[in-house]
């Protein structure tokens, strides 16, 4: 069972991002700020990090930077929330090594299957 | 001194309260609440909250939270410095919008900046129309567009060049103060002005403020100012850049400090906030890799107070 690893500061979007991940099966562990990811990150192994931009405590992309120089995850796709521009996001999500982006406000049908085509994407 | 606004009508349960009346943990809940579906959303924890009310002078017995049936609906903060009024961290409940609270926190800063005989300044995110228009509607002017521009960690591709000179805290802020004094004889619009972000009072205010200065083989010099920031002791990004080119090209100059600073910190992330659209440094923040995250416009109001 793939385990995803949510970062997400709003309480509300969490948990739309618990029932529609463990509705399909996915494993999924929550940090609300990006102190609590970097560790998660390092403590679960997860298979995919879905990373909010907007994080109290530290800037989703600087979260972005320090999980791209950790060693054990290195090969971990990781795909941020954003509503940002299209291309903006796109700028970004290059820019700070991630894999992805998916656009908000999120459907259950497009987070459903954007994580499944990231996580069928990642190198084995 | 509002265009009338016929069809938003503030509740007349609306009630405003001074900010002091609440504790951080409250004010930064009722903030972070009211962003939670923006574009560039930026929320905060406390003490990063506290950190910002402390850098950028908040005056919170002069910021407001808005309330309907005693519950928060809405913030608005105002900066004061000498003369100067800075209204930030503006934003009202999703849930609550459109029944002209925005327009009634505005209304009342205004009107305190207008009692304390301040002229008003605010940066807006551009693509945020609606509060956009709201200070439009509130006597503000359109001064210039500002860039918010990030860098990812990474080594400069280049090879710095040149000597550099380690600058003290108290040294480089010094000489920051000495080029605001005098980019303030200049016109308002003009790329060497500081935002009320970036003036040097901000970074007097902060911690972890360093510098350096550089001079190049061609005669060319400047200094760049930066702040690092930390978190639990451990250096997570810079902010706050300001380079200034003393003698020769600002793009040369720039790309100098800026490949200097990047083989001290090639592990740290940036944000350059901002920066005028027509810096003449721009071209050497590109060529180090920093991308555009978004823009924001300066907008003015005069002091409305008559003698």
């Amino acid at each position: 069972m793939p385990k995803i690893l949510v970062i997400e500061d709003v309480p509300d979007n969490a948990e739309f991002a618990r029932r529609v991940l463990t509705s399909r099966g996915y494993e999924m562990c929550h940090a609300p700020d990006a102190e609590t990811g970097l560790q998660m990150a390092q403590d679960e192994r997860p298979d995919l990090i879905l990373l909010d931009l907007g994080l109290p405590d530290a800037d989703g992309q600087t979260l972005a930077g320090w999980l791209r120089g950790l060693p054990e995850i290195e090969h971990t796709p990781i795909v941020v929330f954003t509503a940002w521009p299209e291309e903006t996001a796109r700028e970004m999500v290059r820019a700070y090594g991630c894999d992805g982006y998916i656009h908000k406000p999120v459907s259950v049908a497009k987070l459903s299957q954007q994580v499944a085509d990231f996580l069928q994407a990642k190198p084995a | 001194m509002f265009a009338p606004e016929p069809t938003l009508v503030a509740s007349p349960a609306l009630e405003l309260r001074p900010a002091t009346q609440f504790a951080i943990d409250q004010l930064t809940t009722i903030y972070n609440q009211a962003r939670v579906d923006y574009v560039v959303p930026m929320p905060m924890n406390a003490a990063r909250l506290t950190e910002y009310i402390q850098m950028y002078d908040v005056a919170l017995e002069h910021s407001l939270v808005a309330l309907v049936e005693d519950q928060p609906v809405g913030i608005g903060m105002v900066g004061i410095r000498q003369g100067r009024a800075w209204i930030t961290r503006l934003g009202v409940l999703p849930t609550q919008r459109r029944h002209g609270a925005g327009r009634v926190i505005v209304q009342a800063m205004l009107a305190t900046a207008d009692r304390l005989a301040c002229r008003t300044q605010l940066e807006v995110i551009k693509i945020n129309e609606p509060a956009h228009q709201l200070f439009l509607r509130s006597g503000f002017i359109e001064d210039r567009d500002l860039l918010v521009m990030r860098r990812p960690p990474g080594p400069p591709t280049q090879i710095p060049s040149g000597e550099t000179q380690p600058l003290e805290r108290a040294e480089v802020l010094d000489r920051f103060q000495h080029a605001h004094e005098q980019a303030a004889r200049l016109p308002r619009a003009h790329p060497n002005r500081q935002s009320w972000i970036t003036e040097p009072r901000s970074l007097v205010n902060a911690d972890h403020v360093s510098g350096f200065a550089v001079r190049l083989p061609d005669g060319g010099q400047g200094w760049v100012i930066y702040q690092e920031h930390k978190l639990r002791q451990m250096s997570t990004m810079l902010s706050h850049l300001h380079l200034c080119t003393e003698q020769g090209e600002p793009a040369t100059v720039g790309r100098a400090l800026l490949t200097q600073l990047y083989q001290r910190y090639p592990r740290l992330d940036t944000q350059a906030e901002n920066i005028a659209v027509d810096d003449p440094h721009l071209p050497a923040f590109i060529e180090l890799g920093f991308i555009e995250s978004f823009r924001r416009i300066e907008m003015f109001r005069p002091c409305e107070t008559r003698a």
